[in-house]
């Protein structure tokens, strides 16, 4: 059997109803969005399902370990060196973590893609010009200049998210570019043009639509990544103000007590894997759905 | 043939340097946005108006953001960054402390990351259309979910705390000095004959670069894996098979060879990556090089450090991602006449 399609023995031993075999490649991405829908919520509904408040010390009460190793149900979770609840903090921290991941991903999409279509779609010295702004960009590790640019700017909310789209506005130019330049090539962007279309119609009928299944595998992968990112920003104590819970303030904090309390920094590690899990898969789950060349080996 | 490759890197280190130039442009306008002021915090807080102004026009924060620029850069060339705010000292020789530890790090990951990497793609190849494609799938994507500095306190729980089995701060034990020579740990330990301090050393680096080289390497199984996938189909595939070539030796000599390319191209992006996650696992790790220099400065505000560095960076970029062009060129003859 020839190993360079696999899938196609795999079909072919199990012969699958037709209906089926369509649901099969999105698996993974719906796996991958009810994980990323249930954090939502909790993101949302943070207030109603936190048991305390996020920064309600209790000094009588630090550092207890979680139910299941020997604490108690008035925090299932435990609580932190200061005797804050974790549960409630890790609820409240998904707050932080969704809107960095929704506001910064999607401003890196509106940045970077727009830049990407003008420059695929005119070229000339527009590509020019925006090919050379990504060299620019990519000759910093993504870390560095995101901490370059919070110190330029100051920490806050806005502030991080202003630095994740800058940082990573380039994710989606590189990408969406060679796919722009690949599109503009087909006779019907011509046909759209010969029947009267202007620039930007054509862009918006023809150019958008084809580039757009692109476009959203790339934003839930960056979304995994802008909340990684805010994670390291806030364990270096560069990202949100200081009353405000973060999962990498969290462990942060906790890192300093891990020979007594390992919870307080196991529990936020498995939010920020979980959470980019969810990204991945479902970002992964996309890009196998919607890309044709992929799809076909697994229904075949 | 070689002059080949000559003239590509001549060409690419020609446009390298422009980079360089618009990089210290970038971070030194970005840095210059700063709400805070460098002069308060190197002055006692009981300085007069007057003080404070005299020092401010000493450290030429006076002229004109152009002509501070074109004062630094000209300085910056001959590698001379200024003095740090924090530290009392020229930017360069806290930065010439902190480099040989960091490439040190940054070298064994990179080992550690093409070993994982190429010997998980080809695990993940062998396994594919198998029942153990969906599992290596799936660990790949959950392993790719895990950043650097998350494997970084996981490793120190697990190796250091729970196991105690492996150091997890600094470069060396307390109680062990090297002599310095050229800063590289395992050079300086094997040029002075000292093998325990080697091993010590080699102890040390274990635990950051494993957490660096497991960030980087899931990515390099997938694309080695797809691009395997790809040559699969070539003929030279079926007639090695056909001349009855074991799989073992199709799957070595013929696909791996023509695979390697894509995925030694994507080392270059990854490896530059790699370098950027030095900066939190170091800073984990208690290890003395650029990414804990960096952190520090940006906690004390500590400009001309937190430029020096950020221009070490980027320049490191360009100089791994020039390598691995070079590489790609000298093992890719098509490469040369496309150009």
């Amino acid at each position: 059997m020839s190993r360079s399609q696999p899938a196609a023995g795999q079909a072919g031993a199990v012969p699958a109803p037709r209906r089926r075999a369509s649901l099969r490649p999105w698996r993974r991405a719906i796996v991958g969005g009810a994980i990323v829908a249930t954090i939502m919520l909790v993101a949302i509904f943070a207030p109603l399902l936190a048991p305390y408040d996020p920064n309600e010390q209790d000094l009588l009460n630090q550092l207890l370990p979680p139910v299941w190793a020997g604490g108690n149900w008035d925090h299932p979770l435990g609580t932190d060196n200061l005797g804050r609840d974790t549960l409630s903090r890790l609820i409240y921290g998904s707050r932080v973590a969704m809107i960095v991941a929704v506001a910064a991903a999607s401003g890196a999409l509106v940045l970077g893609t727009a830049l990407a279509i003008v420059a695929g779609y005119f070229g000339g010295i527009v590509d020019w010009i925006v090919s050379r702004l990504v060299e620019l960009w990519l000759c910093f590790p993504p870390v560095v200049l995101s901490l370059i640019l919070i110190v330029g700017f100051g920490v806050g909310l806005r502030n991080v998210i202003l630095a994740i789209i800058l940082v990573d506005w380039t994710r989606f130019c590189r990408v969406v570019r060679a796919e722009v330049l690949v599109v503009r090539r087909n006779d019907y962007i011509d046909a759209a043009r010969l029947a009267g279309f202007s620039h930007w119609r054509t862009i918006r009928r023809e150019v958008l639509p084809a580039v757009a299944p692109l476009i959203l595998t790339i934003l839930s992968l960056e979304m995994g990544i802008a909340v990684i990112v805010e994670a390291i920003l806030s364990f270096v104590g560069m990202s949100v103000e200081s009353t405000i819970p973060a999962w990498g303030v969290m462990i942060a904090d906790a890192r300093k007590d891990m020979y007594q309390a390992v919870w307080g920094l196991v529990l936020p590690i498995l939010a920020i894997i979980v959470t980019v899990l969810g990204f991945n898969l479902l970002g992964d789950g996309l890009r196998r759905a919607l890309d044709p060349k992929l799809r076909q080996r697994v229904i075949q | 043939m070689s002059g080949g490759v000559l003239g590509v890197a001549l060409r690419r280190i020609g446009v390298s340097l422009p980079l360089v130039f618009l990089v210290s442009v970038l971070v030194f306008v970005v840095l210059r946005l700063i709400p805070a002021d460098p002069v308060a915090m190197s002055v006692p807080p009981n300085a007069t108006r007057a003080e404070i102004e005299a020092l401010r026009a000493e450290m030429g924060l006076t002229l004109p953001i152009h002509e501070q620029f074109w004062i630094w850069f000209a300085k910056a060339a001959g590698a001379d960054f200024g003095k740090s705010i924090a530290f009392a000292q020229p930017v360069s020789r806290l930065i010439g402390q902190a480099l040989p530890a960091t490439i040190e790090l940054v070298v064994v990951a990179a080992v550690f990351a093409t070993i994982i990497g190429l010997a998980g793609g080809l695990l993940m190849y062998r396994v594919a259309g198998g029942r153990g494609e969906a599992a290596s799938d799936l660990a790949s994507t959950l392993i790719m979910s895990i950043p650097e500095f998350l494997w970084a306190i996981f490793f120190i729980l697990l190796f250091g705390v729970a196991l105690n089995i492996l150091p997890f701060t600094g470069r060396l034990d307390a109680g062990i000095t090297v002599g310095r020579i050229t800063g590289f740990l395992l050079v300086d330990t094997l040029i002075q004959g000292r093998f325990g301090a080697f091993l010590n050393a080699l102890s040390h680096l274990l635990l950051p670069s494993m957490s660096l080289a497991l960030g980087t390497a899931p990515l390099l199984m997938r694309v080695l894996r797809s691009s395997l996938m790809e040559v699969g189909n070539e003929d030279y595939m079926m007639m090695a098979r056909l001349r009855g070539f074991s799989e073992r030796r199709v799957l070595v000599h013929h696909a791996f060879k023509n695979a390697f390319l894509p995925t030694l191209n994507l080392m270059g992006v990854q490896f530059s990556f790699l370098f950027g996650g030095t900066l939190l696992v170091e800073v984990i790790y208690s290890y003395p090089g650029l990414g804990s220099l960096m952190v520090q400065a940006v906690a004390n505000t500590d400009l001309p450090v937190i430029q020096g560095v950020a221009l070490v960076y980027a320049v490191a970029v360009l100089l791994i991602n020039l390598g691995v062009d070079l590489a790609a060129l000298m093992l890719n003859p098509k490469l040369r006449i496309a150009k």
